[in-house]
């Protein structure tokens, strides 16, 4: 498995940074930067990482630093800068991404940002006075789905409806990617042929479109609707593209739920994720009853940590266990055993809680 | 790609290889550079290109600094708030463009008045 390369991605942010934030990231040690997940810049507040699920704050030489009086102050005017940066300096080129309050970066990472939301009717038509912004670091671990695609092939040219379930930042977009492109591309040790498959990826988060090009492997047999609702993108998919596969990350609404079913009407297979602690919970929701049980989902991938190791499991829609990792391959493990501020109500405990119950 | 979603290095780029630019060429093509390699936002980028080419262009210093100033609004804003700019900028521009007429007019007049005295001066010395 080709272990993300976290540092490399930093170098691909780092570009955009301004000057002074740059030289502190850049001084971060190269073991603790490789774990970075997120870049936290607010105006007149510390620079914050967020590194395995806890944050910390950064002092100018890099360190970390306990108390925010300790950090790195980011300036008003940097904010602004790194925010032109994004943009490179063409604010109009990316108005539609800053009015769904995030910019795709070139390396698949993503920057959420903050600011004064200007309405026009009811719609955001932009925003603007931005005062934070919060880069995801995108990390492509290819391979981590491999240990259970095998549990959710059903042929050498089929496989089963498959839903990835777990609480947020447990790494269900990562195997939902790493499953794209195995279907895609196919796999001999699984005796599997590969198969047309259309990602419809409305936050640009699976592949990671920048200008057009997706920045991820998703397999060579992968069409992207990149920026398209899930309602919309699947019918369009069926229309254009005859997919054998749709992918679609973080199904949410009864309209997505009726879309998932005109998808199987139309004889195409669907792998998907959801934000649930397990397939009880995922019930519950609305819309997501008629997907669960017959005639639904057929296999489950059930992602969680405990005591900061991730686990990964897989059933079939009777909840039969087919498989399971208590020590996931890949996947963060904490920060190298620290604590940061809050960090079990920020992150890990939420998960860990969430997910020890269902473990 | 949709147009609209073109970056400004890409636009500058574009402008230069469709043969758009004219007498602005260079400025485009250096703006556009400068914008891709160095990182500087628009509005540096546009001023050290104009700088550059100063010399080349028949433009006075009013005339360098309204188009500097432009280059300051450059990628800014969205779409709408750009177009109100690209605007306003024109109206400005034409403004200038009927002022140096005029002047060219009128200065035109002044030659063409003292080329007539200055034949009639030679005239009268010969006579």
């Amino acid at each position: 498995m080709d272990r993300a390369n976290g540092t490399g991605s930093l170098g691909r942010i780092s570009s955009y940074l301004p000057d002074r934030i740059k030289r502190v990231v850049d001084r971060i040690s190269p073991a603790i930067a490789s774990r970075l997940e997120e870049l936290r810049i607010n105006a007149g507040l510390p620079l914050m990482g967020v590194f395995g699920g806890f944050d910390r704050f950064i002092a100018e030489d890099g360190s970390f630093a306990d108390r925010p009086e300790e950090a790195f102050i980011v300036g008003r005017e940097e904010v602004e800068e790194l925010f032109y940066r994004l943009c490179e300096h063409s604010v109009y080129a990316y108005q539609e991404d800053i009015a769904r309050g995030f910019l795709t970066l070139r390396g698949g990472c993503r920057a959420g940002i903050c600011g004064r939301v200007v309405y026009q009717g009811q719609t955001i038509r932009g925003m603007k006075d931005i005062s934070s912004v919060c880069i995801r670091i995108s990390r492509e671990l290819k391979g981590c789905a491999e240990e259970v695609f095998p549990f959710i092939r059903s042929g050498r040219h089929d496989i089963f409806n498959t839903m990835v379930i777990s609480p947020p930042r447990c790494g269900k977009t990562t195997i939902l990617r790493d499953l794209c492109r195995i279907i895609s591309t196919g796999s001999e040790k699984a005796d599997f042929a590969g198969l047309r498959t259309v990602i419809v990826d409305e936050r640009s988060e699976i592949a990671a479109c920048w200008r057009g090009v997706a920045q991820n492997d998703c397999g060579p047999r992968t069409d992207v609707l990149d920026g398209c609702r899930k309602h919309d993108g699947i019918e369009m998919a069926l229309r254009g593209m005859s997919p054998a596969v749709i992918v679609v990350d973080e199904l949410g609404s009864r309209q997505d739920a009726e879309s998932v079913k005109m998808a199987w009407n139309a004889g195409a297979r669907i792998v998907a994720t959801a934000h649930a602690y397990d397939i009880g919970d995922l019930k519950e929701r609305l819309g997501f009853g008629m997907l669960i049980g017959k005639g639904g989902f057929e296999r489950y991938v059930v992602l969680g940590i405990r005591e900061g190791r991730r686990w990964i499991k897989v059933t079939d829609a009777y909840g039969n266990q087919l498989y399971r990792n208590d020590q996931a391959p890949g996947m963060h493990d904490g920060i190298l055993g620290m604590h940061g501020h809050r960090a079990e109500a920020v992150g890990a405990a939420e998960s860990q809680a969430a997910c020890a119950a269902e473990a | 790609m949709c147009a609209l979603g073109k970056p400004l290095n890409k636009v500058f780029e574009d402008l230069v290889k469709g043969n758009h630019g004219g007498v602005w060429a260079p400025v485009f093509d250096r703006s556009g550079s400068i914008l891709k390699e160095q990182g500087l936002d628009a509005g540096n980028a546009w001023r050290i290109a104009l700088e550059e080419s100063a010399a080349a262009l028949p433009l006075d210093h009013e005339d360098l600094d309204l188009l500097m100033d432009f280059g300051e609004m450059l990628g800014k804003s969205d779409r709408e708030m750009q177009q109100a700019v690209l605007n306003m900028e024109k109206e400005k521009l034409s403004a200038m463009e009927q002022k140096a007429k005029e002047a060219a007019e009128t200065t035109g007049r002044l030659y063409r008045n003292l080329g007539a005295l200055l034949g009639a001066a030679a005239v009268i010395l010969l006579i």
